[in-house]
């Protein structure tokens, strides 16, 4: 698993100084081991046009997330453990080929979101 | 726009991802009622445990550790443009660890299917809801229409108090399994909505 990522477009990976952070309701958190299975996985514009450094695991996911979809679809699709998806996509995202967006733990007790998703529900026939 | 700016845009259009837990015994119907619904066929990821356990699967080769692999069945509906709602099923094996802790954090509920003729499978998963404070609806699966007992006699061996629904549905039936999901999220509301009417 000790793959590093080749730099974008060969500058240093601390050029920017600022590790992609990703919106979760308005506020930043930096992406981590610990994302949720259910985080979304976005190609950004740079994984669009940069992926030919990339290879093997980094190289499938940033192809695949051409399509928005979760950590644990990544890991499924592409037949790895849930761990390891994890740390992947989170390599990627420190690197910026990848935006990730990440639920926020409050939304359990988000009456107006269990409303939205109860009137989704019932429109399905 | 900068990277910043453009990869910000491209985090704001993704979905919100929503979750609702499908718990219950080996074989109860978990994997029957995600697929019902689901628009994408069920998916399975793995992960990988480090146990000391005396029962496992499979080990590696390294002495005193042992690995057991598991497994994970999911599905999603799109709930709206901008929400997604995801189906987790628990892991069959009746151990808890991490993924367990992963699968209920921040879900919007469960939904605990029991067999009756093996309701004692359900309780582990009731006992980890009650103790993560996770609002979940007991769902009595029927293979064939029929409920074999009353249903107070179910609440009764589930032991689980009057303010847990119990409810019946057929896993195999979209509109059923949509029922279910409806109850697990009227139940949650009803609870949170309590919960901010004491001033918790």
């Amino acid at each position: 698993m000790n793959r590093p990522l080749p730099p974008p477009g060969g500058q240093s990976r601390d050029v920017s100084g600022v590790r992609p952070y990703l919106l979760t309701s308005g506020r930043s958190q930096p992406v981590d081991e610990s994302l949720e299975i259910e985080a979304q996985v976005a190609t950004s514009s740079q994984g669009a046009t940069s992926p030919g450094t990339l290879t093997f695991e980094h190289r499938d996911i940033v192809e695949l997330c051409r399509t928005t979809m979760s950590v644990a679809e990544i890991a499924a699709l592409l037949r790895l453990h849930i761990g390891v998806a994890r740390v992947l996509v989170a390599d990627l995202a420190a690197h910026g080929y990848v935006v990730v967006r990440r639920p926020s733990a409050a939304l359990g007790q988000d009456l107006g979101m269990i409303e939205r998703v109860i009137r989704g529900l019932e429109t399905i026939r | 726009m900068d990277s910043k700016q453009s990869a910000d845009a491209v985090a704001r259009r993704a979905p919100t991802p929503v979750k609702i837990v499908i718990a219950g015994g080996f074989g109860v119907g978990k994997t029957t009622a995600v697929g019902a619904i689901s628009e994408i066929k069920p998916l399975r990821t793995e992960a990988a445990m480090t146990t000391a356990g005396a029962e496992v699967d499979h080990s590696d080769l390294t002495p005193g550790k042992t690995t057991t692999t598991v497994a994970l069945d999911f599905g999603c509906i799109t709930i709206d443009e901008e929400v997604k709602l995801y189906l987790f099923g628990t892991p069959g094996q009746d151990r808890f660890g991490f993924m367990w802790r992963d699968i209920v954090h921040g879900a919007l509920g469960a939904l605990v299917i029991v067999d009756t003729r093996r309701i004692d499978d359900c309780f582990p998963a009731v006992d980890y809801f009650e103790k993560a404070g996770l609002p979940f609806v007991v769902a009595v699966n029927l293979f064939d229409g029929v409920l074999q007992h009353h249903i107070d006699d179910i609440r009764w061996a589930l032991a689980v108090g009057e303010h847990v629904p119990l409810i019946t549905f057929d896993a195999r039936n979209k509109l059923s399994v949509r029922d279910a999901l409806l109850a697990v999220l009227h139940n949650t509301f009803r609870v949170k909505s309590e919960a901010v009417g004491a001033g918790r």
